[in-house]
């Protein structure tokens, strides 16, 4: 019974292809280092679970982005540890993907075939910080908002464009109502959906080349 | 890179494959593993440390100190110590722009700098060592981000050992990985003793590192807390006007506002239609018409964005009969005396001048001079300190004015001296009850010293 449906799926969908060409492949010798690239994914798929769940409840405008969050952590249910998840992965998935390209770095991994991996890699370490930065706003609180005066003023000191990298990233002279709605529009769609589609990049590169092994005294 | 290295490369791949495991399960599983024992770490961090309260967000509180993400700290503390280096340290966007987007420049083009194909590590010595020393750097900024540059003393021993683990050691570092480049051994040697005395320094920093002020910022979060804090901040900054309830419809005591007549803030008429918003804005700009004083930071005031909240949240809820005040928030001011109790500042004074006196009595308002705002204050000042607080006796001044005796000038008798406190109107007589035991026991401040005072009843037969 379950075969028949098995193979009807199979015939359709290819479920054997899939099984060989995704997981009976084989792999060098891997270490405990090796993980730290899928584990940075799964922080990002946590992070986008329970993102998911705060945008029930998170309002972004000055008057009630703050309110919403308390409401978040007091009133829902298990809202303090969706929250507390979000916030600690937020803080994890940093640290990860830094020491995921350490690692990367240190195996010299980065070489012949794997160089536009690596360029990928780049481009995730960013956004990573990106989706940081962003979401560091969202909860409109004292910290929050000084943060992101200084973060933005920073940018602003590059000669000749920091005038406009300003205004551009807080949608004016100044942090206003403009800013949080477009660092909220950035956290949830922009980048967020620029990281998925460079991961997948990243993944399909990874499988296409297999992952690298440990370098020793041959290499 | 020719065909000849790349067929090599692969070939050499090809061996390491056929000695190797199966992506399922062996690779997976240790993927699975780690990833659990992540998800573990965070519902541990998420339970047990949270995430601490922050106030609101308030543009006008320019004292609060900024400090961006912590993972850009490093970025800060190097942008501080390049910033006290002579001559260069003025030119800011060099710190601010050009290092950091070199450093990201050559990490993006790493594959195409180091394009040779040796991967073991003494093959290629020089990148590992300036990387080692950099990421050595970059953690111990971030530990150190918190000590100031200047110590309180003006001593600048600490920004001098800062600049030397931040600036000084990676760049004498690099310097020598130039000269040293062909010698794996040296390499080694330079980087490991780059490294170690960079650590060893901040530990010293750390060590001498003035004690972090645990600047408590009270955060209420919780609706009892916040009614709480409303409560204090109302009995602080409005009282000597609307009065300990808001119902003063005619202002007595308040310089300059002598006489005035109000709507009684706890009215329907003010709370029905005022909203939450147009009420904030009020505390926020104040009647300054009217003679209401603006409260807000934005303004000039005293009050930050969440504590003219935590008032509007108060008002509500012990005014406004449309809301229904939480049991907890009723408790009482203090605890009823027993018989024969005496008591003490800690305990029964420190909440009732909170709430009823220092409006007033605090620095900056009229009142003679007479602060309030701690047990030293209430006992020493005030221009008629000799005669206000008088242990055990019943003509203190102070005991005289909270019974409604105004103290009449001895030198032109119809001209009052002190009047009649609070001004506006009369403490409740077990108010008075406490100012009068506790000043004829002594006025002891803790409560033990007053459990000392307090007599037992004898129990009469
Ligand atoms: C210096 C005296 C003074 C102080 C202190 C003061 N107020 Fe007022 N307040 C006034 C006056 C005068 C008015 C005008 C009343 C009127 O027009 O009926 C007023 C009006 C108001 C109103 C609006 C009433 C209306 O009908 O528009 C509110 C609400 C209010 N005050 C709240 C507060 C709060 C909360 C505080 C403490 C942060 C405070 N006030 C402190 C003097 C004061
Ligand atoms: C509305 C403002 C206001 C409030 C509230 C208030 N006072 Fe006063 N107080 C004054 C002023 C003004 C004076 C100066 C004398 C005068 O003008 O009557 C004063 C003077 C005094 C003095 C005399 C100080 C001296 O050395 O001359 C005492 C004692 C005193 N107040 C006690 C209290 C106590 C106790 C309370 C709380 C129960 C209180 N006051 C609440 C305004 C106030
Ligand atoms: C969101 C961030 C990232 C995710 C989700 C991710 C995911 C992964 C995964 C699952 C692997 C295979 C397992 C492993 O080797 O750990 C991998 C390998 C790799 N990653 Fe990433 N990565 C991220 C960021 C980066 C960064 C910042 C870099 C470097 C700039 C990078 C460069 C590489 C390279 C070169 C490999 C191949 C390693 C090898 O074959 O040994 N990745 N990545």
């Amino acid at each position: 019974m379950f075969k028949n449906i098995y193979d009807w799926l199979d015939e359709r969908l290819g479920l054997n292809d899939l099984y060989t060409n995704l997981l009976d492949r084989p792999e060098p010798k891997t270490t405990w280092w090796n993980t730290l690239g899928s584990a940075s994914m799964f922080l990002f798929i946590m992070q986008g679970l329970t993102g998911i769940f705060l945008t029930v409840y998170y309002t972004p405008s000055p008057d009630h982005a703050y309110d919403s969050v308390q409401y978040i952590m007091e009133g829902v249910a298990f809202g303090w540890l969706i929250r507390g998840i979000h916030h600690w992965g937020a803080t994890l998935m940093v640290v990860l993907v830094f020491v995921h390209m350490l690692r990367v770095f240190y195996t010299a991994s980065f070489k012949f075939p794997r160089e536009l991996t690596w360029l990928i890699g780049i481009g995730l370490f960013l956004t990573t910080l990106g989706m940081g930065f962003t979401g560091y706003l969202l909860p409109w609180n004292q910290k929050a908002y000084w943060a992101t005066t200084v973060g933005t003023q920073i940018a602003g000191t590059a000669p000749f464009l920091g005038e406009f990298i300003l205004k551009a990233l807080r949608g004016g002279p100044d942090l206003s109502a403009l800013t949080l709605q477009r660092f909220f529009s950035a956290h949830i769609w922009i980048i967020p959906a620029v990281l998925v589609g460079l991961m997948g990049i990243h993944l399909y590169l990874i499988i296409k080349h297999g992952e690298s092994h440990f370098p020793t005294k041959e290499d | 890179m020719n065909d000849e290295t790349k067929q090599k490369i692969n070939k050499r791949y090809e061996r390491e494959l056929d000695k190797g495991e199966r992506f399922w399960p062996d690779t997976i599983f240790k993927d699975l593993i780690t990833s659990l024992a992540i998800f573990l770490v965070l519902i541990l961090l998420a339970t047990f440390i949270g995430i601490p309260a922050e106030p609101k967000a308030d543009p006008s509180d320019t004292s609060y100190i900024p400090r961006p993400e912590w993972y850009f700290l490093f970025l800060f503390k190097f942008l501080a110590l390049y910033g006290q280096l002579p001559l260069i340290g003025k030119i800011e966007w060099i710190a601010t722009v050009l290092i950091p987007g070199i450093a990201i420049g050559v990490l993006t083009l790493l594959p195409f700098i180091e394009k040779n194909p040796n991967r073991y590590y003494s093959k290629r010595i020089l990148p590992i060592s300036i990387m080692t020393v950099m990421v050595t750097g970059i953690v111990l900024l971030t530990l150190m981000s918190e000590v100031p540059t200047v110590s309180e003393d003006g001593s600048t021993l600490l920004g001098t050992l800062q600049t030397t683990v931040g600036i000084f050691i990676p760049l004498t570092a690099y310097i020598l990985f130039a000269v040293f480049k062909s010698n794996t051994r040296l390499m080694l040697w330079t980087t490991s003793l780059a490294a170690v005395s960079m650590i060893l320094i901040s530990g010293t920093v750390l060590a001498l590192a003035p004690e972090k002020k645990t600047e408590e910022t009270e955060v209420a979060t919780t609706l009892v807390d916040q009614i709480f804090a409303g409560q204090d901040l109302y009995s602080v900054y409005c009282t000597e006007c609307h009065g300990d309830d808001g119902s003063v419809a005619v202002i007595q005591g308040v310089e300059g506002l002598e006489g005035e007549e109000i709507t009684p803030i706890n009215s329907r008429d003010v709370l029905y239609t005022i909203t939450d918003s147009a009420m904030t804005e009020v505390i926020a700009y104040g009647r300054p018409n009217a003679g209401m004083t603006p409260f807000g930071k934005t303004y000039g005031g005293e009050l930050t964005r969440s504590e003219i909240d935590y008032i509007v949240v108060f008002m509500r809820y012990m005014w406004d009969d449309r809301f229904e005040v939480p049991a907890e928030a009723l408790k009482p001011l203090f605890p009823p005396l027993a018989q024969g109790e005496v008591p003490s500042y800690d305990v029964h004074i420190q909440p009732i001048v909170k709430r009823y006196c220092v409006s007033c009595h605090r620095a900056g308002k009229e009142n003679n001079n007479y602060l309030m705002t701690s047990y030293e204050e209430i006992l020493t000042t005030g221009d008629n300190v000799d005669k206000n607080i008088i242990a055990g006796d019943e003509g203190s001044y102070f005991l005289q004015v909270i019974q409604e005796h105004a103290i009449m000038n001895p030198e032109a008798p119809d001209e009052e001296l002190i009047g009649v406190m609070p001004p506006n109107r009369a403490l409740k007589s077990n108010i008075v009850e406490v100012f009068f035991r506790w000043i004829m026991s002594g006025m002891p401040k803790t409560a033990e010293e007053a459990g000392a005072l307090s007599t037992t009843p004898t129990p009469t037969p």
